[in-house]
């Protein structure tokens, strides 16, 4: 601060300013005692008030679920998602819903009802502030108030969300399952998510700039650089989720937006220091913080959003990257049973049915995950999961990257194994209306889809979803003695990565399954490259199953950075 | 701070900087004006009359090779100790004479070389993403490989190819900062834009493998350099919040005759690497006459991927099998003329991954680079006689011939007897798959609806 004042005070020679051109307006500014001062024009005043009460709107979080999240949480045992939940929201005013006659215009009407209502704040605020006769000179203790709640808010957004870039877990590596689909057997999205997930270095890349970016918010010297990079890194991905379909264009705008207003102060000195070429002074006003309780409540804030967001975070997220990488199943599959395997022998109900890629029954190449996933092709169309697979289920049944987005007939199952019976006990992982992902992300904040933001709707209506969970709780489909055998799947993480976030989904989900698909196989192997599986199908068949393991060479290369630990 | 503003038409230049003034002159100079002799061979093939977009841009991609292989950051080395010892002899001749040149003018024409080669460069690849050639729409072959059966590079330029749109966008963000550099008063924004948007080339080359990660540099560097004149009043605008001095030195030679050069110098730029470049490459978009796609039309009404539902070779008819070495799996049929044969039988990958634009038919490679899973044959048709001659598409395989005649005896239905690679005699039936795509049902019904497929 005492700084800025130095510096100006070397040239605050008016007639040097008027040799040289126009000076910023704001120059003048720096002395308010000065009978010359300008204010702010009037229009100008309109416009802040409209500007603070939209910006203020879409940055403070208006959703019941992200309060109750961040009272909720266990500040001894965190997750990365606890933090990540509080940096990912979207807002706005949504007392009149969030569609302009029933269209929610992509996801960006509820912008356009909050700007609605801010102009209509803001020309409310002018007359009443005309009325009164208490027309202030400038709005710069405000503005600077209103900047740095901007700051801090995209601050925050865009280094949660870069985290799980630099710590490569937002798009995974692909499965095997995946890299034995053909290119075309998977939506646009998908495509783009896993040409950033094979090549996690890029992925870290792309992370170090939004964590980079979301860092320089923090310091007012490096604000409008940070703002740049995440005007221009978020603009680009903007654009990649309209090419792509990628369903986060309105979170993604939301930046953009951010980023934008926080570059109208200086672009326009930019433009008369550069084009105009003009001798440009700027001078942006600072509050004193003269009292000592002033000055240690902004150090106190500073350095609690740093050591959170920067320090914590990335500790957590780390975790989360080597023990749990949140899009894919965290426990480990069964050690012998893992790789490509050819379907060397299948028999339905006792009937042999020779290989032939044009059967609609018979399985065709089989891939046993690293994690407790059983994945094989079928000739024959399936119900495609469409969503993006993201989340934060900590159930390994819904962590569902490896099948969103991806056809070509291949069916994905879970599996719990009892390995004493040698037994697997498979789920469906396909589910018709997936959970809805993100709750606290609010409005904007890509919070769920059409299909279960209904669902959700309906089961608030006094609706069967609650009254089918209790149904469920009843399900005896693995015997108590299986479940000795099995275990407890919320312990099959490494230790250092349990979370109270964790054991709470899964005391909560205690002993209930949705309905899905089922099959329990006995399996017989000795080292996993010749195995039997018998058992009963989802449909209620015999299959007798031989699967031989291949060793497949891919192409695509391997990265060192892999995630989890299998 | 206001000396300089006192004193506004000349900056003095201390002696350092006049040193350091020389050194980088010297260095873009020797990277910029063509001192390979391959350039000028290039130059002179070049038709004049029939002039093509793949000239232009080959010319426009130009850097200098002292050793031969692929771009290396040794022949940067070469040039940083030509430029030292020129720095050297610079210096000591304008000594002995006492009397240096103008280095404000200098500067300002260094500038003004490196801000036009860089726009030239950006101009070259922004308008073939612009009209989206540079990676086009997946082939059907492409469509049926399997994910892990890529390369990393190709993985990136067919995720690319699927959104043309996406393309065209960065393609317009290329041209748009080569269009500000041809403003000296813009130049700056134009050179930050290129070094953020050619920062993220340059590190999807490192890391998806690319091969024009060297060049992708090499353009960064320019930038830089660009950038730096006005980097110091940048950094005090907007960072440390100081009074910030506009540029004050104004070029006064161009007055009279000098005055239409510049002009005309300028207009020949924008007509040559923007009007007549940008025409063509959209009319080679109009014309779908992407370089990376052969133009030749294939077999007529047989696009497809087809099932091969029966393999006989010496007459042993091969059952289906997911092991067999020799039985082919499927087959496609592309518009244009190439066949593409998918079995066990291993492909060493042809891998490309620099940007030459050529356009012959035989060069059209694109389809077959970087792949593995399938074998590529472009093939020629003797329709009176209904046969084909399949020619292997891969540099390791090129003397690979099969001669084939086929019948077709329904739609979808192809029979093809001959000879394979190894001369054995083959007989096969083809079968044509409806093949549904997820790729295009989810883009036609969008991702909120159900999808079964």
């Amino acid at each position: 601060m005492s700084s800025l004042i130095d510096n100006t005070a070397e040239v605050a020679q008016p007639d040097l300013m008027n040799e040289y051109g126009k000076v910023t307006r704001a120059f003048f500014q720096q002395e308010p005692e000065s009978k010359k001062v300008p204010g702010w024009k009037a229009y100008e005043k309109v416009l802040f008030r409209i500007g603070f009460i939209f910006f203020v709107s879409i940055c403070i979080p208006n959703s019941v679920e992200w309060y109750k999240q961040l009272i909720n949480i266990n500040w001894t045992n965190l997750h990365y998602r606890d933090l990540y939940d509080i940096a990912r929201f979207g807002s706005g005013i949504n007392f009149f819903g969030n569609t302009i006659f029933g269209n929610t215009l992509l996801g960006y009407a509820n912008w356009i009802i909050t700007l609605a209502i801010a102009i209509i704040g803001g020309l409310v605020w002018t007359v009443i502030v005309r009325l009164r006769k208490k027309e202030v000179n400038n709005y710069d203790l405000l503005y600077y108030w209103l900047r740095t709640i901007v700051r801090y808010r995209a601050g925050i957004g865009i280094i949660g969300f870069g985290f799980t870039k630099l710590l490569p877990v937002q798009m995974p590596y692909p499965s095997l399952g995946l890299l034995n689909t053909n290119f075309g057997d998977f939506t646009a999205q998908k495509i783009y998510w896993l040409s950033v997930g094979s090549v996690p270095w890029y992925q870290v890349f792309a992370g170090i700039v939004e964590v980079t970016a979301g860092t320089l918010l923090f310091f007012r010297k490096t604000t409008t650089l940070g703002a740049v990079l995440l005007f221009a890194a978020l603009g680009d991905i903007v654009y990649v989720n309209f090419a792509y379909d990628g369903g986060v264009h309105v979170y993604s705008t939301y930046f953009v937006l951010l980023a934008g207003f926080l570059l109208i102060r200086d672009v326009p000195r930019i433009y008369n220091l550069l084009v105009l070429e003009r001798y440009t002074v700027p001078i942006n006003y600072y509050p004193p913080f003269k009292t000592k309780w002033q000055q240690y409540s902004r150090i106190a804030t500073k350095a609690g959003v740093l050591i959170l967001f920067l320090g914590v975070l990335y500790w957590l997220q780390y975790v989360n990257f080597k023990f749990d990488p949140y899009k894919q199943p965290s426990s480990a599959g069964v050690k012998q049973l893992r790789g490509n395997y050819n379907v060397t022998e299948f028999r339905l109900n006792n009937k042999v049915i020779p290989f032939n890629p044009t059967d609609t029954t018979r399985w065709n190449e089989a891939t046993f995950e690293n994690w407790t996933t059983l994945t094989y092709t079928v000739n024959k169309p399936t119900p495609i999961d469409l969503s993006n697979g993201g989340g934060d289920p900590q159930r390994d049944i819904n962590r569902t990257f490896e099948l969103t987005g991806t056809g070509g007939g291949r069916r994905v199952f879970h599996y719990y194994a009892d390995t004493i019976d040698k037994t697997l006990y498979l789920q469906d992982k396909y589910k018709a209306v997936p959970d809805r992902r993100n709750r606290t992300a609010g409005v904007g904040g890509d919070g769920g889809t059409d299909a279960n933001l209904k669902k959700q709707g309906a089961s608030e209506g006094n609706e069967t979803a609650a009254a089918a969970k209790k149904k469920a709780a009843v399900d005896n489909w693995i015997s108590a003695a299986a479940w000795q055998h099995i275990g407890n799947e919320v312990d099959f993480i490494d230790e250092r990565a349990a979370s109270t976030r964790r054991d709470r989904e899964f005391a909560e989900n205690a002993g209930k399954f949705d309905k899905r698909k089922r099959q329990v196989l006995k399996y017989e192997t000795t080292d996993g490259s010749h195995i039997i599986l018998t058992g009963i199908n989802e449909n209620k068949d015999s299959i007798y199953v031989v699967l031989d393991r291949i060793d497949k060479k891919y192409v695509l290369p391997t990265s060192t950075l892999v995630a989890g630990k299998y | 701070m206001v000396q300089s503003i006192t004193n506004s038409q000349s900056v003095e230049w201390k002696g350092y900087e006049k040193i350091v003034l020389r050194f980088f002159s010297a260095y873009f100079l020797l990277q910029i004006i063509p001192i390979d002799p391959k350039f000028y061979q290039l130059l002179f093939s070049v038709n004049w009359l029939q002039l093509n977009y793949a000239d232009i841009f080959n010319l426009a991609h130009y850097t200098p090779q002292f050793f031969t292989g692929g771009q290396t950051f040794a022949n940067w080395l070469v040039i940083a100790l030509l430029a030292i010892a020129a720095t050297f002899i610079w210096s000591f001749l304008e000594t002995k004479k006492g009397h240096e040149a103008d280095n404000n003018t200098l500067y300002y024409w260094i500038r003004v070389i490196v801000r036009y080669r860089l726009a030239i460069a950006v101009f070259a690849y922004g308008f073939i993403k612009l009209f989206p050639l540079q990676s086009p729409y997946p082939s059907i072959s492409n469509l049926n490989t399997q994910y892990g059966s890529l390369t990393d590079w190709k993985m990136f330029s067919l995720s690319l190819g699927i959104v043309p749109n996406y393309q065209s966008f960065l393609g317009f963000i290329e041209i748009l900062s080569g269009a500000l550099l041809l403003y000296r008063r813009t130049a700056s924004v134009g050179a930050f834009i290129i070094i953020v948007f050619t920062g993220n080339v340059f590190f999807s080359n490192l890391a998806y493998e690319g091969g024009e990660y060297v060049y992708s540099f090499y353009l960064i560097t320019l930038a830089l350099f660009v950038l730096f004149f006005d980097l110091n009043r940048l950094a005090n605008l907007v960072s440390f919040e100081r009074p910030a001095v506009p540029n004050t030195w104004h070029p006064s030679f161009f007055r009279g005759r000098l005055k239409y050069g510049r002009i005309a110098l300028k207009t020949l730029v924008i007509f040559l690497f923007a009007g007549l470049y940008g025409f063509q490459t959209r009319s080679a978009y109009k014309n779908s006459n992407s370089y990376h796609v052969p133009n030749t039309k294939g077999l007529p009404n047989t696009s497809g991927i087809y099932n091969v539902t029966s393999f006989i070779l010496k007459k042993d008819t091969l059952v289906y099998s997911p092991n067999d070495p020799v039985r082919w799996k499927d087959v496609v049929f592309e518009k244009w003329n190439t066949i593409s044969i998918r079995s066990n039988r291993p492909v060493i990958i042809d891998s490309n991954n620099v940007e030459e634009i050529t356009l012959d038919n035989k060069d059209r490679n694109y389809e077959a680079e970087g792949v593995a899973d399938r074998h590529y044959y472009s093939y020629t048709i003797d329709s009176l006689n209904h046969l084909l001659t399949l020619h292997n598409k891969n540099t390791h395989y090129v003397n690979e011939t099969l001669r084939l005649s086929y019948s077709i005896k329904a739609d979808g239905i192809i029979h093809l007897s001959g000879v394979n690679e190894n001369s054995d005699s083959i007989q096969v039936v083809l079968n044509r798959i409806n093949k549904k795509y997820l790729l295009e049902e989810a883009a036609k019904s969008g991702r909120r609806k159900g999808i079964k497929i």
